[in-house]
C-alpha cells in the first residue's frame, strides 16, 4: 500500500528500481528507504529477536531501535529504516547477531 | 534504619559488597552496607568487566590469582540464581615496542614464579588467537588462558543476595554525611537516615573513600582520575580474549552477548571528579581500537561512559586502619583493578579485621608504604 495523494506533502519518488528481498525480485522506488519499499509490498516482519525469537516488524522507523536490522549487500546489522534503496540491492533476513567481517 | 551495628560498611560496589559478605559468613552479626545510590552505580558497574592475572606486582598477581578461582566457582559458592557471565577466554597483551617487551618479560617472570600460566608467544600466534589483530609492528604478546571477564553488575548481586541470606543490611540511596570518634577511635557513622553506633567502619567508596576519611580527620593520599569506555553492537562471537595493548591505552573485549566494550587510559585526564562524556574520547579509542583491531572499523557504538579510577600514588589499593582513627578501615585506591581482585582483596580484609591468619601478607597494602617510600609500583596499567 502506498499514499499517492496527500493534502500537505507532496511526494518526489524516484525511478522504479528492482531490488531482491530473500532472493525474490521485487520493485521499489529509488531513494526511498529499504523499509519503506519492503512495507510497500506487504513485508511486515523484519527479523526475529534473539532471545525468544518473537517476530520484528517496524519499530522506531528512524535509525534508533534495532527491530529492522537486515543484511544488505553481505553487511549485517544495517538499519533498513534509513538505507535508501539502490537499484540491484541484495537484501537478506538477518539471522543471529551478524558475523562482523 | 537499625541504630547499632557491629560493622558498617561504606560503599556498595565489589568491595563493599564483597567485604559484608566475607564478613558475615566468617560469622559476624549486625552489618549495614550503607550506599549513595544504588549497588554497582560507581566504579564496578563503569569498568571494563576484565580479570586478568598479568600483573608486574606479586601482590597483584597473587590476589588476581586466587580471585580467578573464586570467579571460577563463584555462581556455585554464593548459589547465585543467575549467571555472573564469567567468560574465560584468555588476556592477549600485545606489545608494539622492545622496551615494553622486556618490561611483559619481567612481569611473567613474576607470573610464572606465582603459577600463572602465562605464555610469551610470536605475533603470528597471537594472530592465531585473534585473527583480526594487526602484526604490522608487533614485537610479541603474552597470553593467559585462565584471564577473561564476568559481568560486575552480576557479581555484585550474587554478593548482595548471599550477604542478604546471611543477614546482613542493605541501605541504598542513603549518604554519609559525617564519623564520629571517641578517644582516636570510631564510635558512629552520621547518615541521611540517622545515625548508627558502631566500633568498625570499613571505607569501600572508591574515589569518595578520601572525603569519607577527610570526615574522621585523615587525608588519604588518593585522587580521582576519569576514565571512558563504549560499547558497541552485538555481532556474533569473534574474539575470545581481552585485548590490551600498553602502548595504545587501549583494552579491547567481546562480552558473551556479542557486544565489544573497549576504552582507553587519556595521560592528559586531569584530577578531577568529572564524570561527563566526550567526543574526544570517541575520536581517541575509535583510533587507537582501528589500529590494533582494524575489523572493529564496521562496528557501531551503541553507547559511551564514564567512570572514575580511585588513584593511589602506585596504583595499587590501600587496606588498612587509619591511625588516626582506630576502628575505620580502608579498602581504597584500587585504580583501576579492583574489580578483578575484589573477592581476594574481600577475604583478605575480613581475615585482617577478625584477627584470623591471613592468606598474604596485608602489611604490604599499609598506609605507611608511601611515608616510607616503599612503593608497590605496577607497570602493567591502562
Amino acid at each position: 500500500m502506498r499514499i499517492t495523494e496527500h493534502p500537505i506533502l507532496d511526494f518526489k519518488r524516484g525511478e522504479e528500481v528492482t531490488f531482491f528481498y530473500d532472493g525474490q525480485e521485487l520493485k521499489g522506488f529509488e531513494g526511498e528507504t529499504i523499509a519503506a519499499a519492503l512495507h510497500a509490498v506487504g513485508v511486515r516482519v523484519l527479523g526475529h529477536s534473539q532471545t525468544m525469537h518473537r517476530p520484528r516488524g517496524l519499530f522506531c522507523a528512524i535509525g534508533n531501535c534495532s527491530s529492522c536490522l537486515m543484511v544488505v549487500n553481505g553487511e549485517p546489522n544495517v538499519r533498513i529504516c534509513v538505507e535508501k534503496l539502490k537499484s540491484g540491492m541484495r537484501v537478506e533476513t538477518q539471522q543471529g547477531k551478524g558475523c562482523l567481517k | 534504619m537499625q541504630k547499632v551495628a557491629n560493622v558498617v560498611i561504606i560503599g556498595g560496589g565489589i568491595i563493599g559488597c564483597s567485604v559484608a559478605y566475607e564478613l558475615a559468613i566468617r560469622g559476624v552479626k549486625d552489618i549495614v552496607v550503607i550506599e549513595k545510590q544504588f549497588l554497582s552505580s560507581g566504579a564496578t558497574g563503569r569498568c571494563g568487566a576484565g580479570v586478568r592475572q598479568q600483573w608486574g606486582t606479586e601482590t597483584n598477581a597473587i590476589l588476581a590469582r586466587d580471585s580467578v578461582k573464586r570467579f571460577e566457582g563463584m555462581n556455585e559458592e554464593l548459589e547465585y540464581d543467575r549467571d555472573i557471565e564469567f567468560k574465560q577466554g584468555g588476556y592477549l597483551m600485545v606489545s608494539y615496542t622492545q622496551g615494553e617487551w622486556n618490561q611483559y618479560k619481567k612481569n611473567v617472570a613474576v607470573q610464572h614464579s606465582l603459577g600463572i600460566p602465562t605464555k610469551m608467544i610470536t605475533p603470528q600466534e597471537a594472530q592465531e588467537i585473534v585473527p583480526h589483530l594487526n602484526i604490522n609492528g608487533l614485537v610479541g604478546a603474552t597470553f593467559c588462558q585462565t584471564d577473561g571477564h564476568a559481568n560486575p553488575f552480576h557479581v555484585v548481586d550474587a554478593y548482595y543476595k548471599a550477604a542478604s541470606r546471611l543477614g546482613v543490611k542493605f541501605e541504598t540511596y542513603t549518604t554519609v554525611t559525617g564519623i564520629k570518634k571517641e578517644n582516636g577511635k570510631v564510635t558512629a557513622v552520621q547518615t541521611t537516615k540517622g545515625d548508627i553506633d558502631t566500633p568498625i567502619v570499613i571505607n569501600a567508596c572508591g574515589y569518595a573513600a578520601g572525603t569519607i576519611c577527610k570526615m574522621a580527620g585523615f587525608e588519604l593520599p588518593l585522587y580521582p582520575q576519569r576514565h571512558q569506555a563504549l560499547v558497541t553492537e552485538p555481532v556474533e562471537p569473534c574474539q575470545g580474549p581481552m585485548v590490551i595493548s600498553l602502548h595504545h591505552r587501549l583494552y579491547c573485549q567481546q562480552t558473551p552477548h556479542g557486544s565489544f566494550i573497549m576504552g582507553v587510559g587519556d595521560p592528559h585526564e586531569p584530577k578531577d571528579f568529572n564524570i561527563n562524556s566526550s567526543w574526544e574520547f570517541l575520536e581517541d579509542v575509535a583510533r587507537q581500537a582501528t589500529t590494533v583491531l582494524p575489523l572493529l572499523k564496521n562496528l557501531r557504538v551503541v553507547r559511551q561512559w564514564s567512570g572514575l579510577y580511585d588513584m593511589s600514588p602506585d596504583a595499587n589499593p590501600i587496606l588498612d586502619e587509619i591511625p588516626e582513627a582506630k576502628g575505620m578501615w580502608v579498602a581504597a585506591g584500587f585504580s583501576g583493578h579492583g574489580f578483578m581482585v575484589g573477592p581476594q582483596t574481600a577475604v583478605l580484609l575480613a581475615q585482617k579485621i577478625l584477627g584470623q591468619e591471613s592468606f598474604m601478607p596485608i602489611a604490604r597494602f599499609g598506609l605507611d608504604r608511601f611515608r616510607r617510600g616503599e612503593l608497590l609500583l605496577e607497570p602493567a596499567v591502562v
